[in-house]
């Protein structure tokens, strides 16, 4: 369906099953992620009768398993052991056994071959409920499958679920899934590494590295995540995809393929005062890069200062790599003051992370 | 300058609910918490410099537009400068709505027979064929206002159609606003930019541009660059900027910051969008990659004070 864009079938893909009863939400909650549908227009969805597979191409390669309410661990055809996670949809409203049950049969199911399975229930359609009995819900079903595990037997209490409030109409859907996706993402620690010296070398309170289409966050650096700061980047990125489309000539091909000369150092002095050159002009010397990648003239960026807050936040964007952004809160006195020293961060932080993408890719495809 | 602008139509077609999109920034999900206007609330917007836009939202309930239409009728249909009127277009009521429209036309006409008329049939996100209903809408209503001109739009508050009009009706109430866009195709060549905007502050309604001199009413043309290349622009491209920059800025405001400026180096385009006058802002959009944003910031800053002069003029 989409994910299928340009990607070898020889590729190994890590495997998730999505699991729930009929109109829980599962196939909502693909097509919202993976496929831009208007939330709204998820009601129009046709029911799941068979198990679908879909493959999305995010920095680890997917393999989405979609299945219809009455699954059971005997009909998925291959055992449950051989996903890397399960993510269990329930409606926040309902409370009965029959959505518990299901997901303690294929929770142990799974456990007898592989006990470091992930376990992810969605909580899901939360906006339904007011913030109250939001809360009580979501720590009633947390509760309730805690406990079905124990009864079971005392050694389900390695089985350590995680629980997370969703709905499609907002972005906690986005954070979730992100979240589940860290999970599975091997190089992760050398990402927030990277994303840990990029804060510290460029005053930066928070950055994410985003993967652009479906605008999950492959990995943030050590200060905990905001909410409210999430989903402002969330927004700020489907704001320049839509921007992007608006003032692009239907006449003229990219501006900047064959190499551009936009980096002219005379353009660039005699511009303004207080800009310092970047360094990729400026140096003459590059940071090296990877064989595999011809040095690109040229990456996408955009920045949006956010006003009166003394001294200034500007939000920044950045392209890593065709599907991987960074957006980064900088001061904006080190955005207008020390340009140069931000672009030649990005700079580095770019090579490093196309680097791990490289080895990435050569693991999966067998090399 | 004062402008009134009056917002009339049956209740529950939206008059509201726009007054709330455009001029404070509150999001379309809000929309469904806002309860019947009771008679007329009266706002005064300032929109440009000197010129304050005299809303007056007017209640759509029978019994107000009763009185409208009887005792209150030189009060709400003196001194108009623009009446809008709202039909909802999946109204179930359509023969009562045009009786109420004809004798609104006919009040205006005796008290402010100068007045422009916009019509919008609104709520086109409920409707299957959204041309159909227009054209027929269209033709109807033409046939009721007789020789009076009027300005027809489909809408929803969902999308941009909404900034089109919008934008349409505000221009007709900026006296010189050719003058604007004349400066603007001078200020878009000496930055070498394809096409510069200018957005009003608030409401961030397309206020010129220097593609032509009739401002906004071009946008459905493709537009051709005056450096003599042929970019061939999206023709909804203005009222889709508002409506983007609008949802943004209320995405801003959730985390207590407020939008101020926003610089694009992409592939296909660099743009530039920054304060130009302390009520405006302006869009410079780029094709030329030898051009840096830097220096097209370093013009905005430099064509400040003439642009404060001539928005001061061109009210005048
Ligand atoms: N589907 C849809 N609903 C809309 C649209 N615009 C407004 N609404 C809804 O219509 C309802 C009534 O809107 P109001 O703005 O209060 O209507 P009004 O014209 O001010 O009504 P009165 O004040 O009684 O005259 C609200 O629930 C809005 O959410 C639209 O474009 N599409
Ligand atoms: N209110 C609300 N409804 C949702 C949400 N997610 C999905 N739905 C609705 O739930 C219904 C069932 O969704 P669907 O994805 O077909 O469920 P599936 O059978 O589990 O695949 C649809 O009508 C969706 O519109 C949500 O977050 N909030
Ligand atoms: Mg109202």
């Amino acid at each position: 369906l989409n994910g299928s864009r340009h990607s070898s079938s020889s590729i190994q893909r890590t495997k998730v099953l999505v699991l729930g009863l009929r109109r829980s939400g599962k196939s909502s909650i693909q097509q919202v992620l993976f496929n831009n549908l208007p939330p709204k227009q998820s009601f129009y969805l046709e029911p799941t009768y068979r198990i679908v597979k879909t493959q999305i191409d995010t920095v680890v390669p997917l393999e989405l398993w979609d299945t219809p309410g009455h699954a059971t661990p005997e009909s998925i055809g291959i055992p449950i052991g051989q996903f890397r996670s399960l993510i269990f949809v329930i409606d926040i409203r309902d409370l009965y056994n029959q959505p518990i049950t299901k997901l303690v049969s294929f929770v142990t199911a799974a456990y007898q071959s592989n006990p470091d399975i992930n376990i992810e229930v969605f909580v899901h359609k939360s906006e339904k409920l007011q913030e109250d009995d939001k809360i009580e819900n979501f720590r009633h079903i947390q509760e309730r499958v805690t406990d079905r595990l124990l009864d079971l037997a005392p050694e389900y209490e390695n089985i350590q679920p995680n629980f997370y409030l969703t709905s499609i109409y907002d972005h906690s859907l986005h954070e979730a899934f992100s979240r589940v996706l860290h999970k599975l993402i091997d190089s992760l620690p050398y990402l927030e590494d990277m994303l840990n010296v990029f804060c510290a070398n460029s005053q930066s309170p928070k950055a994410f590295l985003f993967d652009t289409k479906s605008r999950l966050y492959v990995a943030t650096d050590a200060s905990p995540v905001d909410t409210a700061t999430h989903n402002l980047c969330c927004d700020y990125l489907e704001m320049l995809t839509s921007f992007g489309t608006l003032y692009k000539s239907t006449a003229s091909t990219s501006r900047h393929s064959p190499p551009t000369t936009s980096e002219d150092p005379q353009l660039l002095s005699s511009n303004g005062a207080s800009l310092t050159p970047s360094p990729t002009t400026s140096t003459g010397v590059p940071p090296q890069s990877s064989k595999k990648h011809p040095k690109e003239m040229f990456y996408p960026s955009a920045a949006t200062s956010l006003h009166p807050s003394t001294p200034g936040t500007t939000l920044t964007y950045h392209e890593i790599t065709s599907s991987l952004a960074l957006l980064a809160l900088v001061p904006t006195s080190v955005y207008e003051g020390r340009r140069g020293l931000l672009e030649y961060n990005v700079v580095f932080f770019r090579e490093g992370v196309q680097e791990i993408c490289d080895v990435e890719k050569e693991t999966r495809e067998g090399g | 300058m004062k402008k009134k602008v009056l917002l009339m139509g049956a209740s529950g077609s939206g008059k509201t609910s726009m007054r709330s999109l455009i001029f404070s920034n509150n999001p379309a999900s809000l929309t469904s918490r806002l309860g019947a206007t009771i008679d007329v609330e009266q706002n005064h917007v300032r929109f440009l410099g000197d010129l304050i836009l005299n809303l007056w939202d007017c209640g759509g309930q029978d019994s107000f537009m009763d009185s409208y239409l009887t005792t209150q009728r030189p009060t709400i249909f003196q001194q108009v400068g623009v009446m809008i009127y709202v039909f909802d277009a999946e109204s179930h009521e359509p023969i009562k709505d045009m009786e109420y429209y004809r004798d609104c036309l006919e009040g205006l006409r005796y008290f402010s027979p100068e007045a422009a008329i916009f019509i919008l049939i609104h709520k086109m996100d409920l409707i299957r064929e959204p041309q159909q209903l227009l054209d027929k809408r269209r033709q109807e209503l033409q046939e009721v206002s007789g020789d009076v001109s009027i300005q027809l739009f489909g809408t929803t508050i969902f999308d941009q159609t909404l900034y089109k009009a919008w934008s349409s009706i505000v221009h007709t109430l900026i006296p010189n606003a050719s003058i604007l866009s004349k400066h603007l195709s001078i200020f878009a060549q000496a930055c070498g930019a394809t096409e510069v905007i200018l957005f009003e502050r608030t409401t961030f309604l397309v206020i010129a541009t220097s593609s032509s001199g009739t401002g906004v009413a071009s946008s459905a043309v493709p537009t051709y660059a005056k450096d003599g290349s042929d970019h061939q622009l999206e023709p909804t491209r203005y009222e889709r900027t508002s409506e983007l920059i609008k949802a943004f800025k209320y995405t801003c405001s959730r985390v207590r910051e407020e939008f101020h400026t926003l610089e694009l180096d992409l592939h296909d385009f660099s743009a530039v969008l920054d304060e130009l006058t302390k009520n405006t802002y302006v869009l410079v959009i780029l094709h030329d990659p030898t051009i840096e944003t830097a220096a097209v910031k370093l013009n905005i800053r430099l064509a400040r004070s003439k642009f404060e002069t001539l928005q001061a003029d061109s009210l005048n």
